[in-house]
C-alpha cells in the first residue's frame, strides 16, 4: 500500500524486493515479501542493524524448530516480519544495496553542489 | 534526487560508531573512578576518595559532552552497558597505577578519534576533539604525579596517610 501523492524513485531492486525513496514524506519504501512499508530515515538505518544483527549460524546450529526463523517488528511500522535464514539473507543483500545508493546519493550531491572554487 | 540522509544528520556513520564506543569509555571510566573511590573510602584514605568522587563526576561530564554532540549533529547517542567494574583492588598505589593506565588508555582512543575525522574529512568533529585532547594532558599529569609521591615520601610509617593527605594538592598548572 502505496500513498497516491507520493513521489517515488527506486533506490535498489532485487529477485525478493525493492527499496524507494519518497522525497515527498522523506520516507523510504521497502518493498518485501508481499508487503510495503514506510521507515523514517533513522529507523530505516536501525532496522538494517537489527537485521545485520541477527545471528543466522546460531540458527542454522540450534535444531529447534522455532529456531528456524525469527520475528523482527520494527516500531513504528504495522509490520511484523517473520523471517527463515533465506529470507534473513534475501532481506540484507537487499538493505545493503539501498544503503549503497542512499550513500552514493549523499556523495554525488556533495559533488554538485560544491562550488567552483572548492574545486581547484 | 533528494539527499535524505544528509537531512537526518551530519555525522558520517563510521564517526558515530567511534564517538558512541568513546561515549562508553568515558562512562567506564566515571564507574571505575567511583569503585576506586568507594575502595579508599574502606581502606581510611579519606582524601583520596574524595578525589575519585570528584574524577568520576568528570568522566560523566566528559560522556555528557560527547553524548550531546552526537545528538547535537543529528545521530543518536547510545546509553551504554557498563560492565565488569572490580569490587576491590590490590593496594593504594595501584589504585593510582589503574588510573594512570586508563587514562593512557583513553588518550589513545582519542587519538585514533582524531586520525579517522582526518581521514574522512570530518573537522568540525576534528574540532570538536581537541577539547578532550587537551583535557588529557592534564589527566595525565596528575595521575603521574601522584605515582611520583609513592617514590618520593615513601609507604613506609605514615607514609600512605601523608601521600592521601597531599593527593588533592595535586594540580596542574599547564
Ligand atoms: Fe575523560
Ligand atoms: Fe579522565
Amino acid at each position: 500500500m502505496v500513498c497516491p501523492l507520493a513521489n517515488f524513485e527506486e533506490l535498489y531492486r532485487t529477485d525478493h524486493g525493492a527499496v524507494y525513496q519518497c522525497s515527498r514524506q522523506n520516507c523510504y519504501w521497502l518493498e518485501f515479501a508481499g508487503d510495503t512499508t514506510a521507515f523514517k530515515v533513522g529507523d530505516f538505518l536501525s532496522f538494517k542493524k537489527k537485521i545485520d544483527a541477527i545471528d543466522v549460524s546460531a540458527m542454522i546450529i540450534n535444531p529447534s524448530r522455532t529456531a528456524d526463523f525469527t520475528i523482527v517488528m520494527p516500531f513504528r511500522t504495522p509490520r511484523c516480519f517473520v523471517l527463515y535464514i533465506n529470507d534473513v539473507l534475501n532481506l540484507r543483500e537487499l538493505l545493503n544495496g539501498a544503503k549503497f545508493m542512499i550513500e552514493l546519493n549523499s556523495v554525488v550531491n556533495e559533488c554538485l553542489k560544491r562550488t567552483p572554487h572548492s574545486l581547484v | 534526487m533528494k539527499d535524505l540522509l544528509r537531512l537526518k544528520t551530519s555525522l558520517n556513520e563510521e564517526i558515530e560508531n567511534i564517538l558512541n564506543a568513546q561515549i562508553k569509555v568515558e562512562a567506564h571510566s566515571s564507574s571505575i573512578y567511583l569503585a576506586m573511590s568507594s575502595w579508599c573510602d574502606d581502606q581510611g584514605y579519606d582524601f583520596s576518595a574524595g578525589f575519585f568522587a570528584k574524577q568520576s563526576e568528570e568522566e560523566r561530564k566528559h560522556m555528557m559532552k560527547l553524548f550531546n554532540y552526537v545528538n547535537d549533529r543529528g545521530g543518536k547517542a547510545i546509553s551504554p552497558e557498563i560492565v565488569n567494574i572490580p569490587a576491590d583492588f590490590e593496594s593504594f598505589r595501584s589504585v593510582f597505577e589503574q588510573m594512570l593506565e586508563q587514562e593512557m588508555y583513553v588518550t589513545q582512543q582519542f587519538n585514533h578519534i582524531a586520525e579517522k575525522c582526518i581521514k574522512l574529512k570530518d573537522f568540525v568533529t576534528f574540532q570538536f576533539i581537541q577539547w578532550f585532547l587537551e583535557e588529557q594532558i592534564e589527566e595525565e599529569y596528575v595521575a603521574r604525579r601522584i605515582l611520583e609521591m609513592f617514590d618520593v615520601i615513601g609507604e613506609e610509617g605514615i607514609g600512605r596517610w601523608e601521600i592521601d593527605k597531599h593527593i588533592p594538592k595535586v594540580s596542574y598548572e599547564g
